[in-house]
């Protein structure tokens, strides 16, 4: 200990021993592993023409890993799934399989964490957001979980006052129920396809996927967005109310409206008995009408565009007058832009102000046609 | 004119290189506490300062700790040490400029680098975020300092070493030679892969328990027996207890890749190493604390006494507490949840910390010649006990209802796991706004010690050269 030299080469040996092990020997162990097929033939050799995996990911998504690493988002989310015994990762929907190392060869950065104030996003990839869900979460992610700690990322997003076909709806989540439009910049879109691309979807010669009778995914992780059916003549968050809202006008079960039981699935209603919505006169007229009636149903006496029917509706919905607010605003939506319809959107806002303006109104209490055609204060 | 003791000759020596690095340490202390401050404000309001990227809570988060661990300990573990080896060596302090410009080149590759990480150039590396063009200037200047502090020890008087020599020099020698493996490993060769994160995290789990640990034990050796007067109880378990730190702590740190997508050998090894760490931490917890409770009134009258008595024991019960969370069924709960911002805080804070604090108000006086008012160091020891208190059994209970709740697959995760645990990020903005304070008490308390009079310090220094 007196002597500075062997006391040097002393401390130097302990650290050595652990470098060695730590780092040289896992080096040799598998500092070297290569994409792999599922499967291995019976001599433990990749069949030809196999499929390899990992696959490298595109060049915008590891461009998104770079911003990823820089605004430190690391700091508050693990890219790991467990092992089974080690912890609850597989049951919570995070993976279908516990991570290998054999996962990570490709990346650059290798960002595994150790923290988790956010879920794990190991196959965040996996989880059916869609582009424009994951960034209304970068933008606020408050907007969909009011209880997120996650920052917001405004830097990355433009604000818009005239929304386009590929801008994002914001709707916060605060009382004001405020909407704006966003245009996501090139760097929220490359962290959008990096954690879209984000995903442990293959099994591999050591590790296949967990067998678990029923794998309890996170309500709040649900998302119903089809893609698919983005259409370019409306805007996406459009074409979104479109889509749910021909959901509610076909859906008959709890939940939906049932619309099409009388109007038809054509909106041409049945002559004589019930009145058409395509070209109808009510429906492309004034909203405040169209979104009491969904609230309250109808009878009585109606004309619709020069012919009379006298008929009841109820006030719609399974149990009926139990449409919410967004789910009137989408059916509407739907009703006014579909059979040759155009006309502008209805939104939860405007339907939230029409059911306040009508709180003494005693529940079921149908609407007349002649109540609606004179103004009430 | 009466000829100084040899240690005064030794304190005046070592006056400007202590007065710089402690109050440069003392700047970074307060810009730690201000981050601190926000990163926690942060996670009670998500929208605090939301649309200031450079402020993004993950960027100030990991400029917090690097600020902490390289700003105010690298600091104050130069100021501590080269006046402990240069007291222990009965050797005055050499080339004083060169430590002082290493110093300033030291203090601005960490300006630069966290500068770094706001503008988003972020390694990604665990304790090396600092972007890699600062990391030759922070190597460069960190072995000028560590070779003139082996040069005040190459020249001490007397041949035979004590404990707090071994530790406060294995410490020096151990920082840049983890450096470089770690910026081998992940820049010049850089591994693939997990060994990535399998180096990166034995670097900044290692940077913890190989550079601030030793320090601060070396520095309890070296404060006890002076203040109290008296030997350390059963020394001769001392260099048992060093050579188990230096051979087991490297080894233990891996066990937080328990589970993870790594080979099971390594948490493996971890926790079996953690678990023989209790054989150092019982022969440290022994020494410090057989021989302070002899005198235990005697500690509690002395300030500094009291600040590392405080340190020893939080890092007895911080250890232990490690060790418990090392077992892979307490992992299984724990791990990744805010109970890592409990051992970081503890180890930082409760430990190196409140010793490097102890071990300023002991050197200060003696270094300088003026003393501190008793009624300002009692009043930082306390709030900085309250605070840290506060912050560590907010993130004790708060990380334990994390790893309960998390292990519910049918608990949603904001909406249910996070929000219960928000009330204890609430407490945690408290107790840094409470440790803010106190370490600005303690801050002013050394400026005024360093600077009586800012404005005629130079002057003054000259009258006294010329009296």
């Amino acid at each position: 200990m007196n002597n500075l030299a062997k006391f040097t080469i002393g401390i130097f040996f302990t650290l050595g021993m652990a470098w060695l092990a730590f780092v040289v020997g896992a080096r040799s162990q598998f500092g070297d592993l290569v994409p792999t097929s599922e499967v291995l033939d019976d001599d433990g050799l990749v069949p030809e023409d196999a499929e390899l995996f990992p696959v490298a990911i595109s060049g915008m998504a590891k461009q998104g890993a770079e911003e990823y690493a820089a605004l430190g988002c690391v700091t508050c989310h693990t890219q790991q799934v467990r092992r089974v015994e080690a912890g609850f990762d597989v049951e919570r929907g995070w993976g279908k399989r516990p991570s290998a190392p054999r996962d990570y060869v490709l990346q650059e950065h290798v960002l595994l964490g150790n923290s988790r104030i956010g879920p794990d996003l190991a196959n965040v990839g996996l989880r059916n957001y869609s582009d424009e869900w994951l960034h209304q979460h970068l933008f606020e992610p408050q907007s969909i979980f009011p209880s997120s700690l996650c920052p917001p990322s405004p830097f990355l997003y433009q604000q818009i006052d005239e929304p386009v076909i590929t801008d994002i709806k914001i709707v916060s989540n605060e009382v004001t129920k405020e909407t704006r439009y966003v245009r996501p910049t090139v760097r929220a879109n490359r962290l959008v396809a990096y954690l879209q691309a984000l995903k442990q979807d293959y099994e591999l010669p050591e590790v296949s996927f967990v067998e678990t009778e029923d794998v309890s995914v996170e309500e709040e992780d649900v998302v119903s967005t089809d893609v698919s059916t983005v259409s370019v003549s409306a805007p996406k968050w459009l074409q979104d109310q479109i889509d749910t809202g021909k959901e509610i006008y076909m859906k008959a079960s709890p939940g939906g409206g049932m619309c099409f039981a009388c109007h038809q699935q054509n909106g041409e209603g049945l002559a004589g008995q019930f009145p058409p919505l395509a070209g109808s006169d009510w429906v492309l007229g004034s909203k405040e009408r169209l979104i009491k009636i969904s609230m309250y149903g109808l009878m009585g006496e109606i004309e619709v565009n020069g012919v009379k029917y006298n008929n009841v509706m109820a006030p719609p919905g399974i149990p009926p007058g139990s449409l919410t607010d967004d789910q009137i605003a989408n059916v509407l939506t739907y009703i006014r832009n579909d059979w040759g319809n155009s006309a502008s959107a209805v939104s939860a806002e405007e339907v939230a102000t029409v059911r306040a303006s009508l709180k003494g109104r005693a529940p079921m209490q149908m609407f007349t046609s002649a109540e609606l055609t004179t103004p009430i204060q | 004119m009466p000829a100084d003791s040899p240690d005064k000759v030794i304190d005046r020596s070592a006056k400007l290189v202590f007065s710089f690095f402690l109050s440069s340490a003392g700047l970074w202390l307060l810009t730690a506490a201000l981050l601190a401050y926000v990163a926690a404000a942060k996670l009670t309001d998500p929208f605090f300062l939301a649309s200031y990227e450079f402020l993004t809570y993950g960027k100030i988060k990991v400029a917090q700790a690097n600020a902490f661990v390289y700003g105010w300990g690298g600091n104050s573990i130069f100021a501590v040490s080269l006046w402990i080896l240069a007291r222990l060596s009965q050797a005055e302090v050499r080339g004083s400029v060169f430590l002082v410009v290493a110093g300033v080149i030291w203090n601005l590759a960490i300006t630069f680098g966290l500068l770094g990480i706001m503008d988003g150039h972020m390694s990604g590396h665990e304790m090396l975020e600092m972007p890699t063009e600062v990391w030759p200037a922070m190597l460069i200047s960190y072995l000028i300092i560590t070779f003139l502090a082996l040069v005040i020890h190459r020249s001490r008087q007397v041949r035979e070493t004590i404990a707090p020599q071994w530790f406060i020099l294995a410490a020096l020698l151990w920082f840049p030679a983890l450096f470089l493996i770690a910026w081998n490993g992940l820049e010049i060769n850089p591994a693939r892969g997990t060994l990535q994160t399998v180096l990166s995290m034995w670097y900044g789990q290692s940077l913890v328990w190989l550079w601030l640990t030793p320090v601060a034990l070396g520095a309890a050796y070296y404060l006890i027996p002076a203040i109290l007067g008296r030997t350390i109880d059963k020394y001769y378990l001392a260099i048992f207890g060093f050579w188990c730190i230096a051979a087991l702590a490297p080894w233990s740190v891996v066990h937080h890749l328990e589970g993870g997508p790594v080979p099971m050998w390594i948490p493996a090894v971890g926790t079996v190493m953690s678990i023989a760490m209790v054989f150092p931490i019982a022969v440290a917890s022994t020494n410090f604390h057989a021989t302070a409770f002899l005198d235990i009134g005697k500690v509690w009258d002395s300030l500094p006494l009291r600040f590392v008595i405080f340190g020893t024991l939080s890092y007895t019960v911080s250890s232990y507490i490690g060790v418990v969370f090392s077992l892979p069924a307490v992992a299984k709960i724990t791990q990744f949840t805010i109970i890592n911002e409990f051992h970081f805080n503890q180890r930082v804070y409760g430990f190196f910390s409140m010793i490097i604090f102890g071990a300023v108000y002991f050197a200060l006086p003696r270094i300088t010649g003026r003393e501190i008012p008793k009624a300002a160091k009692s009043f930082h020891f306390w709030t900085s006990t309250l605070g840290v208190l506060m912050l560590l059994l907010a993130y004790l209970i708060g990380g334990l209802t994390h790893g309960v709740l998390a292990g519910q697959p049918s608990l949603p995760w904001s909406s249910s796991v996070i929000q219960t645990i928000q009330p204890y990020f609430l407490i945690t903005k408290f107790a840094f706004i409470i440790l803010a304070f106190s370490q600005f008490v303690f801050v002013v308390n050394v400026w005024r010690v360093i600077f009586p009079n800012p404005f005629v310090y130079f002057s003054a220094n000259n009258k006294e050269a010329s009296v």
